[in-house]
């Protein structure tokens, strides 16, 4: 049986607010960046088991194999402990970390210069979610440095997550990224053990208590 | 052993082969490594105990500023790619400023609030082989972005161009201009003087026109059959005009003949639109190509030989 997890509406729609408030920060900071408009925003949240999310992340391969996807994950420990990973299919990393450095590389990977730019990329985007959920929880945690990966989503999300696989959730932000016309989907997974999902829900519904009461 | 350990690890730290800086919880430099001093000409005596950002100024208000407070206040530690930051620091090695990818990690104190160690590593090497690979890239790609007749720049390398200009003018707030440039009833020159003289004619133009661009992210194009586009960035309306009238000079003081043109001259003449972004109002690119087309247009009707310039909106 695979464990499940659910959010109330109510509690649902906080998180969210709270996750477009960090990815908010992450444009802000991406844009200074750049010196150009870049837009963020998290449409939608899902809680599912990490066999599922591996297989979501998956979709649109075809016969082709498993889709290359790229990755940039951050371990989080203190409050609650979590893998963060931001993930883009290969080709959406291309166009993102080009579409930022404004400059065209004909190559069809990532050279090592832009796979550090692609770090610094997950690095602001996570580090901005993360911070702002631990602010809005008066919590705090401790986080790494950024590390790349490219692979099949089950080969990232085996990399990064360490333990058994039976007992853990994963938390998945879907990302809508805005920049110069060009929209670009992306995710960001956290990898949660069940245990910290439901210290998650009650820490949602004190900020909730907090916000109805000053309202 | 032990009332060794922290001159030892002092030394170490100072002996390290890339730039360590520790900060303390105040923003004042706590620590300050011998690559640093190296680098930045700022000796140990001069840093030690001041603020961080009356040390190194320029750093206020950017990205490593930010990373810092991400360090002290938040506990994350933070990553500068060299690709985004362009060498925040002002290090110097060889008299050039050495490209540098930068780390920003919190260090917990006991008994003291949290500092944080800046790690300033260089990659020169790296990104000049970057540079190599990306500009061997770009010749093997420009290889397929070559007009077969005329040899200079085809449609494809015009909307890649185009593009690249267009973005670049909107960051850097500096204006874009684009021409249309048009052989004067080219179909009547071919059918007078056939396909073999009208496929020389146009070498003979592109060559010539080509020849007066000076800088190198000037571009010109084959555009269609017999229209060429120009590519002219950080050029304002004035000096397109100039450069607009040049050309259409130049292009006639080939003296080609050509019998069946409705100008007076009875040689080659070409008719050219021009359209500038300017600096402070970018227009989308459609409306830049389009207001360039349809100065083209206006141009040939005045009667061909001739410039005109439309205001993109």
């Amino acid at each position: 049986m695979l464990p499940t997890f659910t959010l109330s509406e109510l509690e649902n729609d906080a998180l969210i607010e709270i996750f477009n408030i960090g990815v908010g920060h992450a444009a802000a900071s991406m844009s200074a960046i750049v010196n150009e408009a870049v837009r963020m925003s998290v449409p939608s949240i899902s809680f599912i088991p990490r066999v599922e999310a591996a297989r979501l992340l998956g979709a649109g391969s075809g016969d082709s194999g498993p889709e290359r996807i790229c990755g940039v994950s951050q371990h989080y420990d203190g409050a609650f402990e979590t893998e963060a990973i931001l993930m883009f299919p290969e080709d959406k990393s291309l166009e993102i970390v080009r579409l930022m450095v404004g400059e065209a590389v004909p190559l069809k990977e990532l050279t090592e210069m832009e796979q550090e730019a692609m770090c610094e990329i997950g690095n602001i985007m996570l580090n901005s979610c993360v911070g702002t959920l631990a602010n809005i929880f008066q919590r705090e945690l401790h986080g790494s440095l950024p590390q790349y990966h490219v692979g099949t989503s089950d080969q990232i999300l085996s990399a990064t997550a360490a333990g058994s696989q039976a007992d853990t959730v994963v938390l998945m932000l879907h990302i809508d990224f805005l920049l110069e016309k060009h929209q670009i989907h992306g995710y960001v997974a956290f990898v949660l053990a069940i245990s910290a999902l439901h210290d998650l829900k009650d820490q949602i519904n004190l900020y909730i208590a907090r916000v109805m009461g000053q309202a | 052993m032990n009332s060794l350990r922290l001159p030892l690890l002092e030394s170490v730290f100072s002996a390290v082969n890339l730039g360590a800086i520790v900060l303390d919880g105040q923003r004042r430099i706590a620590l300050w490594n011998c690559w640093m001093t190296k680098h930045s000409g700022l000796a140990h005596e001069q840093v030690l105990g001041q603020d961080f950002f009356s040390v190194c100024p320029e750093l206020r208000g950017g990205r490593v500023e930010a990373a810092i407070q991400y360090a002290l206040y938040n506990n994350f530690p933070s990553l500068l790619s060299q690709t985004l930051n362009k060498a925040p620091f002002a290090l110097y090695a060889r008299d050039e400023r050495i490209q540098q990818a930068v780390e920003v990690t919190p260090i917990a104190v006991e008994g003291a609030p949290r500092h944080c160690l800046i790690q300033v590593s260089d990659v020169s090497i790296a990104v000049a082989r970057e540079k190599l690979l990306r500009e061997q890239a770009m010749v093997l790609r420009s290889q397929t972005f070559a007009d077969g007749l005329t040899g200079i720049a085809n449609r494809r390398h015009f909307d890649v161009a185009m593009e690249k200009e267009h973005r670049r003018a909107k960051r850097g707030g500096t204006p874009l201009s684009l021409l249309m440039i048009d052989i004067d009833h080219f179909k009547a020159y071919n059918d007078h003087y056939g396909h073999q003289k009208g496929d020389q004619c146009l070498i003979q133009v592109a060559a010539a026109l080509a020849d007066m661009l000076k800088r190198p992210c000037d571009l010109m194009a084959r555009y269609g059959g017999e229209e060429f586009a120009m590519i002219l960035p950080e050029t304002d309306v004035d000096k397109a005009l100039l450069m607009a009238e040049a050309i259409r000079a130049r292009a006639q003081a080939l003296a080609i003949p050509h019998e069946r043109n409705t100008d007076p001259s009875q040689l080659v003449t070409v008719s050219i639109g021009i359209a500038t972004q300017k600096a402070d109002a970018p227009v989308e690119m459609d409306a830049l190509i389009g207001a360039a087309d349809r100065a083209l247009y206006q141009a040939k009707r005045s009667g061909r030989n001739l410039i005109a310039a439309i205001q993109p909106i």
